[in-house]
């Protein structure tokens, strides 16, 4: 960092007095990270040895793997939904048509405004009580529920990250498309929404991760999720440090395989980075390919 | 001329390709363009200049119908395009269009930027497409840039490309919009010979440009905006040696 500086600050007193300042800054940063690093990784050692039951721990593996296969596949489903439908929902949203876009902007004001947890009751409860025809057909409403809550929640929330990556392209991309002859939809598939599509991925990709995390509300309508194992068993044994050590393991490893998804998206999406890195995954998701801009 | 003998002139063929009659256009409440009256012949260069805010990018670009016209009326070979019914995707082709920003394609290469058109709109399949765009690279002068990114060409390269993309529509008048006012002062030159060459070989062009010395070479006329009304339009030459109003002579002495 001060080799940096050395080339561009010249010898005036301000100049020295500039990386004086920085120099001390850093130092200051350094020191204050450090000893957060150090207290937390203190605390963390010092659950680990005198809290953590390991003989539970192992015992109590196969619950959280079970319960995770049941998160896994719930997140899967309202995640291709709710990126494929927001998506929708956010071209919706900056229709030229008033009404579509008027429709659009109350579901996500409708859908952003009001707690999930209150979404999740709407539909566990409420649907089944107001059944028109008789008793309500599904038998076990809980997993189609949670999928549909949390769809129904995250489109509001893709839509706006779609917005406002097609905002985010200039109106001279658009003119210059018109300009050929293209109709609008022509223009948009070929000229906007591959350039929207890298602008919205970080944002979608946050929202996803805010998914995968939500689901750990579903313990209220009776989804048997990571964090209701956690609480039989910290019920039954008064242990509550062993159980979340699962917890937290099988909430990272999914939200960081999604990070490592999303970056390896962002990156194919980027034209100005020539590799081939994460072609693989384009290739894997098809559809999403076809929006990485290189062809 | 009356409004029976123009449509009678129309009917016959004897029009003149672009033509502007009575135009008037606002932004809210300003009058950007009063009562404007302008007509680029078949390989007539039309060079349109003028103190910024007269009115001579808008004027162009109505041309194409990126603005929408108030009053009046633009045709082009006869054929309104200002009119609420016209079919603007189909005309456009017609119209090749480039910008002073570029607003080149970011996500294509400089060959896509050029094929996405005609494969695109004409539905041409892309072996004709890239080698109609290979011809048309060579003839800007780029070869061996077809697979660049835009952001990887310089800004006269960039506006070569977008030079090429419009001329891959095969179009019948070429607008430039100040494609030399974004452009490092050392790049200018390779765009006006691009344009030049184009000139030579018959291209109809409507040109607005801050480049005197290109507008009295290549121009054939040159008209003169000021507070979005024409005030002047005249062979180049005669503007040059001898502007025939006051707001004509006015911008020459300031401009020398």
């Amino acid at each position: 960092m001060s080799d940096a500086y050395e080339g561009t600050t010249e010898d005036t007193t301000a100049g020295t007095r500039g990386l004086a300042d920085d120099t001390v800054v850093r130092r200051i940063g350094e020191l204050a990270t450090g000893l957060f690093a150090m207290a937390v990784l203190g605390f963390l050692g010092w659950i680990l040895v005198t809290q953590v039951d390991y003989g539970l721990l192992v015992s109590v593996f196969d619950r959280f793997v079970e319960a995770f296969g049941l998160v896994l596949f719930i997140v899967i489903v309202s995640s291709v939904l709710s990126v494929s439908l927001g998506t929708l929902m956010g071209l919706a949203r900056i229709s030229a048509s008033p009404l579509t876009s008027r429709i659009a902007k109350g579901y996500v004001e409708f859908f952003r405004g009001t707690p999930l947890l209150f979404q999740l009751f709407v539909i566990f409860l409420g649907i089944p009580r107001a059944w028109p025809y008789g008793a309500f057909p599904v038998e076990d409403w809980r997993v189609p529920a949670a999928v549909l809550g949390l769809t129904l929640n995250h489109i509001a929330y893709v839509a706006e990250a779609t917005r406002g990556g097609v905002n985010a392209v200039g109106d001279g991309q658009l003119e210059a498309a018109r300009s050929l002859g293209m109709s609008r939809v022509q223009a948009m598939r070929k000229v906007v929404l591959p350039q929207a599509w890298r602008n919205a991925l970080p944002a979608i990709g946050n929202d996803q991760i805010i998914l995968v995390k939500d689901t750990s509300l579903l313990t209220v309508i009776a989804v048997p999720e990571l964090l209701s194992v956690f609480r039989n068993i910290n019920s039954n044994q008064f242990d509550p440090w062993t159980p979340l050590v699962w917890v937290c393991l099988f909430y990272l490893a999914m939200t960081v395989s999604l990070s490592l998804i999303v970056s390896l998206l962002e990156r194919r999406a980027d034209w100005e980075i020539d590799d081939d890195q994460g072609a693989w995954l384009g290739r894997l998701l098809g559809s999403f390919s076809s929006l990485g801009g290189r062809r | 001329m009356t409004a029976s003998e123009r449509s009678a002139q129309r009917r016959a063929g004897d029009h003149a390709l672009v033509e502007f009659e009575g135009v008037e256009k606002y932004f809210g409440d300003v009058h950007v363009l009063k009562d404007v009256d302008l007509e680029v012949d078949r390989q007539e260069v039309a060079v349109v200049i003028g103190p910024s805010g007269s009115g001579k990018s808008t004027l162009l670009r109505c041309v194409n119908r990126l603005e929408e016209i108030q009053g009046g009326e633009v045709r082009l070979d006869g054929e309104s395009v200002s009119a609420p019914d016209a079919d603007i995707n189909r005309l456009r082709q017609r119209v090749g269009m480039v910008f002073q920003s570029f607003n080149l394609f970011p996500h294509m290469t400089a060959l896509e930027n050029i094929t996405i058109g005609p494969r695109e709109v004409r539905g041409v399949p892309a072996d004709e497409a890239r080698e109609r765009a290979q011809q048309l690279i060579r003839e800007v002068g780029l070869d061996g840039q077809a697979d660049s990114h835009p952001t990887e060409l310089s800004g006269g390269q960039q506006q070569r490309v977008a030079i090429a993309r419009a001329l891959a529509m095969d179009p019948d008048v070429m607008l430039f919009d100040e494609v030399t006012s974004a452009l490092d002062p050392e790049l200018v030159g390779e765009v006006l010979d691009v344009m030049r060459d184009l000139a030579d070989g018959g291209m109809t062009m409507l040109v607005v440009t801050h480049e005197m010395g290109f507008a009295r070479e290549v121009g054939d006329s040159i008209t003169l905006m000021a507070d979005g009304r024409v005030v002047e339009n005249t062979p180049a030459d005669s503007f040059f040696d001898q502007p025939s109003t006051e707001r004509g002579r006015e911008f020459l002495s300031r401009l020398l």
